[in-house]
């Protein structure tokens, strides 16, 4: 495993080809986040396609309509813009449906797209339409959540275990591996979250004992009525465990309603999270945060991976990105006090795409 | 021994409520708590408000499955009129009870007029309320409650959660309405047959669209107490109430043909679903088990009303 280790400001200056000297004089220097998140790339490497004039890539968006999937798309919009001579962008969303996706990919097949970007609604439904693609000569790469096999050309993404086993390590070094702990998952049954916390049951010191593990949908609303529910029968608790940051902000807002001290919690860069922890560490010592980022500019590294295989370079076949922690010691450079709660903090967008996305 | 049994007739889902209370509180004493019991009222406030407007629906013989919709939309519009400010509260709220009002106004129109079923139509409107959502927001919620509206979500009034005084003063009003007035009569007359209604005088179009305005209307009051409890707006906040609302109606005893069944009865239905959500939380009971649990207490309540409602026609 050769491990080609990237950081965020280098991937400014290493983006696709030419395309990003634009883009890095326009854009500057990501001045208001300051993400140290590390790339590694597989030791296999996709074969690049040498082609020429100007490009067309074909986005297939599983659906949208949560923050994340929009500032997602925001920032690929962001980037294609500044790129609008290399290619143009066109977007297709599935609606959550996993055949108008397959449907989807096909049009974009017959539409004759130099690169094909996938975020997957099933990493199995998909496999057939890309392995048609693919076998067409078309770039295709999926990115955000995993697609079964290897038919497709590269693919970008994070590993939910490998975060799940830092903010498990993070939960159990802030408890001194001792503690009662409860975990808020995701929606039920969603894999994310399964991987996720199957990776931090790996950092628990035997002195850390989990009470209850509870589906929240990643939703402050149903974490806090879950949380208010296990408050009442378990009178100590002393860390809460989540995967999603919404999670963590309900379940602490429980606790503050039962007048309880808040304790550590773990979650990813949800900005409300950042923003109850600002708020309230000062009146509560023991409150800690620890948080791991799903990258909302995985779209952007599609992009530029799709332009360099199309600039005839080869690119590693796996690239896994894997986020800085957040916690007490560097949240103030990630945290946006003036931005609404749900913004994703870990972005590319500045502050004044933010403010106009979320108005 | 024949009073308990009088008991169960007139009153089944007050006896459920009250049976179930015990049997958590028998396998997790904490259910019996005093803030364990305040914690499940002042959260069966969201399900009560909408429920009480979802037994409307059902009286007149129809379903009102745009409640959902109605909830986040509610949901999305406070949040972000308010923006954490105390003086946006009233016009934001205006704002909220107009939306609920045209939209309770256009299904009774689609059902009474237009003649459309009623779960097509509330359920069309449930998804263009959900994409006006999507499309307002553009998929990134913003805004916050204000502090002074939270207050109704999460504070107390003399040792009582906030929202659930809301909840039950307005349900007694509307117990109130449906027992007294002319208006509460014909609702349940054009639930039972609205052809004889119609012979009677009864306005049957309009109790429709009236019956359906409420319904919105206390949807979205249940969608503010939601708001108001966490102070944040989300796009998937409404769906829990599609069905746990007809769950909470039926358990109640509220029949789907029309015209029987009491938002008193709701009130029992709405305590019963969060009770046992609660109980299965604290149970550490699985959500897909949970989501069986549900499945099979409608099943079973139904049964038990038709049992109930079989032996009371043989006596």
């Amino acid at each position: 495993m050769t491990e080609h280790t990237i950081d965020r400001r280098k991937l400014l200056t290493l983006g696709a080809g030419a395309a990003i000297g634009s883009f890095a004089l326009t854009r500057g220097a990501l001045a208001d986040v300051i993400s140290n998140a590390k790339i590694e790339g597989s030791a296999d490497m996709a074969k690049g396609a040498q082609k020429s004039g100007k490009m067309r890539i074909g986005f297939s968006n599983g659906f949208s309509g949560n923050t994340w999937r929009t500032q997602n798309l925001a920032s690929m919009q962001t980037e294609a813009a500044a790129n609008k001579d290399k290619y143009d962008l066109i977007t297709v969303d599935g609606q959550g449906d996993i055949t108008k996706q397959v449907n989807d990919i096909e049009d974009l097949i017959a539409q004759n797209v130099d690169a094909l970007l996938v975020i997957p609604n099933s990493g199995t439904a998909v496999v057939p339409a890309l392995r048609k693609a693919t076998r067409a000569g078309i770039v295709t790469i999926p990115f955000n959540l995993p697609v079964e096999g290897d038919n497709w050309t590269a693919f970008i993404g994070t590993d939910p275990k490998k975060k799940g086993a830092t903010t498990g390590k993070f939960l159990n070094d802030a408890l001194g591996g001792k503690g009662k702990i409860v975990a808020l998952g995701g929606l039920p049954g969603n894999s994310y979250t399964a991987e996720c916390w199957a990776g931090a049951q790996t950092q628990f010191g035997s002195g850390i004992e989990v009470l209850a593990f509870k589906d929240a949908s990643w939703q402050e609303d149903k974490a806090k009525v879950v949380m208010a529910d296990l408050i009442a029968a378990y009178p100590q608790i002393d860390g809460i465990w989540c995967d999603g940051g919404q999670d963590a902000a309900g379940g602490l807002k429980a606790l503050m309603a039962a007048n309880r001290p808040l304790v550590p919690a773990t979650g990813d860069d949800y900005n409300g999270l950042l923003k109850l922890y600002d708020a309230q560490k000062a009146a509560n010592p023991k409150f800690k945060i620890g948080c791991v980022s799903e990258p909302s500019w995985e779209g952007v590294v599609a992009l530029r991976t799709a332009m360099k295989l199309l600039s005839g370079q080869d690119v590693p076949k796996r690239q896994i990105i894997s986020p800085v922690l957040m916690d007490d010691s560097n949240y103030s450079q990630f945290i946006k006090k003036d931005l609404p709660d749900g913004v994703f903090v870990d972005t590319l967008l500045t502050d004044d795409e933010l403010k106009k996305l979320f108005s | 021994m024949s009073q308990a049994l009088g008991m169960m007739r007139r009153y089944p889902v007050w006896v459920a409520v009250i049976l179930l209370y015990a049997v958590a509180g028998f396998f997790s004493p904490a259910m019996l708590k005093p803030e364990q019991i305040l914690n499940i009222l002042q959260v069966t406030a969201f399900l009560g408000l909408v429920a009480s407007g979802q037994t409307l629906a059902l009286l007149v013989g129809g379903i009102d499955l745009s409640v959902a919709g109605v909830v986040t939309m509610t949901n999305i519009l406070a949040t972000s009129m308010m923006m954490g400010q105390n003086e946006r509260i009233p016009l934001a709220l205006a704002c909220c009870l107009a939306l609920g009002l045209g939209v309770g106004v256009i299904n009774g129109i689609l059902i009474a007029v237009l003649r459309m079923a009623p779960i097509i139509a509330t359920l069309a409107m449930n998804a263009i309320l959900f994409g006006a959502a999507l499309v307002y927001t553009g998929g990134a919620p913003y805004g916050t409650s204000a502090p002074a509206f939270n207050v109704v979500g999460q504070g107390s009034l003399f040792g009582l959660p906030a929202s659930a005084l809301c909840w039950l003063a307005i349900t007694i009003a509307l117990a109130w309405i449906m027992r007294r007035t002319t208006l509460g009569r014909w609702i349940y007359a054009v639930g039972a047959n609205e052809t004889a209604a119609r012979f009677m005088g009864v306005p049957a179009r309009s109790v429709l669209v009236i019956a359906y305005a409420l319904s919105a209307m206390l949807a979205v009051l249940g969608g503010l107490l939601l708001t108001a409890y966490i102070g944040n707006p989300s796009l998937g906040i409404g769906n829990q109430f599609l069905l746990t609302s007809v769950v909470a109606v039926v358990v109640g005893g509220t029949a789907l043909t029309g015209g029987i069944g009491s938002v008193l009865a709701t009130v029992a239905g709405a305590l019963f679903v969060t009770e046992l959500n609660s109980f299965t939380n604290i149970a550490q009971v699985s959500t897909g088990a949970q989501y069986v649990i549900q499945g099979v207490l409608i099943a079973l309540s139904v049964i038990v009303y038709r049992l109930i409602g079989a032996s009371a026609d043989e006596r």
